[in-house]
């Protein structure tokens, strides 16, 4: 029986559309991130993962198992989707309870378990109200925990920290490096580099269906830092504080907004930047706005993707 | 692991009949189910209140009449002659009529209408100028009409149409409701297998439809015979097939459930709209008494209606097409209808079977 | 002063006027409902029968034509019978139209949960409602009584004069007939796919409420031996509004009248369902 998650020349094809081309991976324990933009293939690359949707061409196996074999493969595989329905009516215990139900698990063992589970993802008080009524953060801490009730394996995340407030993030990020830990394979889905980036053990980059990058996150981490940041601030007069900036060691480049009613600046530290802004500002310039201009992190992919066409 | 698959099944049909029963969107089913019910109520009530009328008129009545002396009564027999056997009449209406005899003459008719009853039966006279017309004989208790008249709504509303769009409701909710609520994947993504889950969601579905229309069916059985009298009931029920007949259509009932279940969860399965299969079944359904006969074997209503135990008579002067749609040409025997829609059935199951193992998650296309 | 306050510009451009606020909703949702290659096929398809219409109006007028070939004149005759046949015709159609085109204008805003994304706007629920009945309103209104119109006019150019004065009624029954069964088969449409917010499921419901209508009105008259049954078939009710409309001499055992009180209770039915659902909010217990 193999150790690892493995795609061989795998190809999704929704019609005409691409989902993704000629994917060759072999996915070890601990925790991988699959990062790219929105429409590059990450969820669709987990529902091959997990028998949602059946390959094209090329074979999958998760621990050995085929993804065809659902009886057998989410024994030991938990995934938390995206989609954001559940089964009309159901509290969050119910949902918990009646997913460990299907599994043929009995009554008493089914509901002990999804208090548990329920427990892990800190949602015990919201547990007997319906799911529907739940906000995006608690939709999103039950869909964990029905993940993670049966104590899975291989535990397939998409976009996992979705709609989590800072604490709740820091909880499950906690608790997918004690999965990793303990053996598991995690495998997370983000759009948001830095997000994974101080969490991961590997990465896939993907792009436009296809993988153009994988590997130890270290080598990605040091491209990221070096990756200056773009940051565009509305102001009354941007020349003056264009020359003001010029005089800090950390700004690169500055142009005026085509408007002529802003300034597009580029720093390798951005930190810094922001404490230098908060003294311009008390000197008596009139600032409207500071705004991250690539805070979509689509420049982030663009200078890690090289030349690969982004998705807009 | 068949002990596995039982438990699982059993799980699948808990989570679907709380979404089947309670769910507001089916709430529709519920009063498709009623509708015949309410209807039978209807009737009884008023066959109650007309009973009660009928009682009264007897009782105000000069002398208590039996039956045959309601028969007794034929054409042309004056006034004098139908009180001499009948007594002077509880209930007269009379108006008088001009009719034109020539140009400028007119002739006066009086016509009187009178009603007699023995307590069950009522009898209407028309008389015109003393001398009877017409004579009316409405009976109280026609069980052989009334029995007629609740097969033909069975036959033609509750199984056609009720069932029929019960079942549409149910059955295709099952994987196509799923699909359109995004929440098929919550199935997928258990340790089930596929068919599995599909057979779970089909007992599911029969269960409940079940659970409707056979209670549908024996309340409205309930309600028809509610005015009888007991004699009436008794002499229905234990001498003339009555419990026989209620329960086969209580078994017509659940067949039916069984082969419109199968074929719209396929149906559900396999198109994108099921509408569109469901108007052509529906249509299908209708044109089956027009269709050869090997085409007729491919269609649920046409094993339901010779399982059926009461024949509709067509009536003289129906046109011939609908006269064909009424009778059952050439009804097949009951086992093997039994088993024709059973098989029917089993097709349509080992389709799904197949079709939901190739099911994949893509709510974008819907 | 708060950075939103220097930031935040509110719109000050031109708006659109209050009354036809409602016709944005109404391009918008016909050119959907227009990318349908069927949809369009039969909007094609529902234009068959007023050409053959169309025709049959020539010939009647073309006595030589028909004399060649060797029909009688008499056999066609455009009257209020020919105008009741187009829109008993023209009627059925424009049903399968609103059970295809129907159930897709609403449901797919309420189960996506889009209405908020409406009235967030300076735009009112009646608007809404207006703005997409106007949808199904304007499709159903271009095969029936415009083409109607169309054909009553060719027909009053060939008939002369006195014949346009004389029957100018069938142009007013021609027009009032389509409103009615317009209003009825929109709001029936929407009311239905607002309530179970599934545009599939909703067309099914349409088709119940035809077909289940007539089969129940059916069983009522078989029981409760009455003609009242027809009461609850909506399809019979309009054709007897029809009937009394177009003065047709057919069997109906419901005058047109109460047919029209009981249409009307219908709609309003369906406007207090379409007032219920079409919320900005939904509230989950």
């Amino acid at each position: 029986m193999s150790d690892r998650i493995i795609f061989e020349d795998v190809s999704k094809f929704y019609g005409e559309i691409l989902g993704v081309n000629r994917v060759n991976l072999s996915i070890p324990p601990g925790i991988t991130s699959l990062v790219g933009p929105n429409g590059s293939g990450k969820t669709t690359l987990m529902n091959l993962m997990t028998g949602l949707v059946k390959p094209s061409r090329g074979r999958i196996e998760v621990l050995g198992y085929p993804t065809d074999d659902p009886e057998n493969l989410f024994k030991f595989v938990g995934y938390s989707t995206q989609f954001d329905a559940f089964p009309k009516g159901l509290t969050g215990f119910q949902f918990i309870y009646s997913y460990l139900c299907l599994s043929g698990m009995p009554l008493q063992d089914a509901e002990r378990t999804a208090w548990q589970a329920i427990e892990r993802v800190n949602m015990v008080d919201a547990a007997s109200r319906k799911v529907a009524a739940y906000s995006k953060g608690m939709r999103q801490r039950i869909r964990l925990a029905q993940a993670l009730a049966h104590n899975p394996k291989v535990l397939v995340l998409d976009e996992p920290l979705n709609g989590l407030d800072p604490l709740a993030r820091s909880e499950m990020i906690a608790l997918f490096r004690a999965s990793a830990t303990e053996g598991c394979y995690v495998i997370i889905s983000s759009h948001i580099l830095h997000e994974v980036d101080v969490i991961s053990d590997q990465v896939i980059l993907l792009s436009n269906g296809y993988v153009v990058a994988e590997g130890q996150i270290q080598t990605v981490r040091s491209e990221i830092q070096e990756h200056p940041t773009q940051i565009l601030i509305r102001c009354d007069r941007p020349r003056e504080l264009a020359a003001k900036l010029f005089e800090s060691e950390y700004t690169i480049e500055a142009s005026i907004h085509n408007d002529g009613r802003g300034l597009l600046l580029k720093t390798r530290d951005a930190d810094r930047f922001y404490l230098a802004m908060n003294q311009l500002a008390l000197n008596g310039l009139q600032i409207e706005s500071i705004a991250p201009a690539d805070d979509d992190v689509l420049s982030v992919y663009e200078y890690l993707i090289g030349n690969e066409e982004v998705v807009r | 692991m068949t002990r596995l698959w039982w438990t699982q099944v059993k799980a699948v049909i808990r989570l679907e009949l709380k979404k089947t029963f309670f769910a507001k969107r089916g709430l529709w089913i519920y009063a498709v189910a009623a509708l015949p019910v309410l209807l039978f109520i209807a009737y009884a009530v008023a066959m109650s209140h007309e009973q009660h009328r009928t009682t009264e008129i007897a009782r105000d009545g000069e002398r208590r009449l039996a039956y045959q002396d309601l028969l007794a009564i034929k054409p042309g027999m004056t006034k004098q002659e139908v009180a001499a056997i009948l007594g002077k009449p509880p209930l007269v209406f009379h108006w008088t009529e001009r009719r034109p005899t020539g140009p400028n003459s007119t002739e006066e008719i009086l016509h009187e209408d009178l009603h007699y009853s023995d307590g069950q039966n009522d009898l209407y006279l028309g008389l015109a100028n003393g001398k009877v017309q017409s004579i009316n004989i409405h009976e109280g208790y026609n069980l052989g009409e009334d029995a007629i008249m609740f097969a033909g709504v069975f036959q033609f509303f509750f199984l056609r149409l009720a069932i029929f769009f019960g079942c549409l409701g149910i059955f295709m909710n099952l994987f196509r409701g799923e699909v359109l609520d995004r929440s098929l994947h919550f199935y997928f993504l258990a340790p089930i297998r596929r068919e599995v889950l599909m057979a779970g969601k089909f007992l599911a579905g029969l269960l409940a439809t079940c659970t409707i229309f056979v209670t549908s069916e024996l309340l409205q059985t309930i309600a028809f015979l509610w005015h009888f009298n007991p004699q009436t009931r008794d002499l229905y029920l234990y001498h003339n097939h009555g419990l026989e007949h209620a329960a086969v259509y209580v078994g017509v009932t659940f067949l039916a459930c069984i082969g419109y279940g199968a074929f719209f969860l396929v149906a559900g399965m396999l198109f994108r709209n099921p509408i569109i299969p469901a108007a052509a079944v529906l249509i299908w359904e209708g044109i089956n008494p027009f269709l050869p006969a090997l085409l007729k074997q491919f269609s649920v209503i046409y094993y339901l209606k010779s399982l059926c135990p009461v024949e509709i008579p067509v009536s003289p002067g129906t046109p011939g097409l609908f006269a064909l749609f009424i009778s059952n040409a050439d009804p097949v025997s009951p086992p093997l209808a039994i088993v024709g829609i059973l098989v029917v059935a089993l097709l349509a199951l080992f389709v799904s079977s197949v079709q939901v193992r190739r099911m994949e998650i893509n709510y974008t296309s819907e | 002063m708060a950075v939103y306050r220097r930031n935040y510009r509110p719109y000050s451009g031109a708006q659109t006027a209050e009354w036809s606020r409602f016709l944005v909703l109404f391009r918008y949702s016909r050119r959907n409902l227009f990318r349908s290659k069927i949809q369009t096929g039969f909007f094609v398809l529902c234009f068959f029968y007023p050409i053959a219409c169309l025709v049959m109006i020539y010939l009647a007028h073309s006595a030589s034509f028909l004399a060649k070939l060797g029909v009688p004149s008499q056999l066609i005759s455009i009257d209020n019978m020919f105008f009741f046949r187009y829109m008993s015709v023209q009627g059925v159609l424009a049903f399968l139209m609103t059970a295809f085109a129907g159930p897709g204008l609403i449901s797919p805003d309420l189960a996506n949960g889009a209405l908020p994304l409406y009235f967030c706007r300076p735009f009112s629920r009646a608007e809404y409602v207006l703005g997409k009945s106007s949808v199904l309103g304007i499709l159903l209104s271009q095969i029936t009584w415009i083409p109607g119109l169309v054909l009553f006019t060719i027909q009053g150019s060939f008939a002369g004069a006195s014949w346009t004065w004389n029957n100018l009624w069938i142009a007013g029954s021609l027009v009032v007939a389509s409103l009615i069964w317009i209003a009825i088969l929109s709001l029936l449409a929407m009311a239905l796919s607002a309530w179970v917010k599934w545009r599939i499921v909703a067309g099914a419901l349409l088709l119940a409420v035809m077909f289940f209508g007539a089969g129940f009105a059916q069983a009522i008259n078989a029981v409760m031996h009455t003609d009242s049954g027809h009461f609850v078939d909506v399809a019979y009710l309009m054709a007897a509004v029809w009937i009394g409309l177009f003065k047709v001499d057919a069997e109906n055992s419901i005058t047109a009248f109460p047919a029209l009180i009981a249409l009307l209770v219908y709609c309003s039915f369906c406007l207090w369902l379409l007032m219920r659902k079409v919320r900005a909010y939904e509230v989950i217990r």
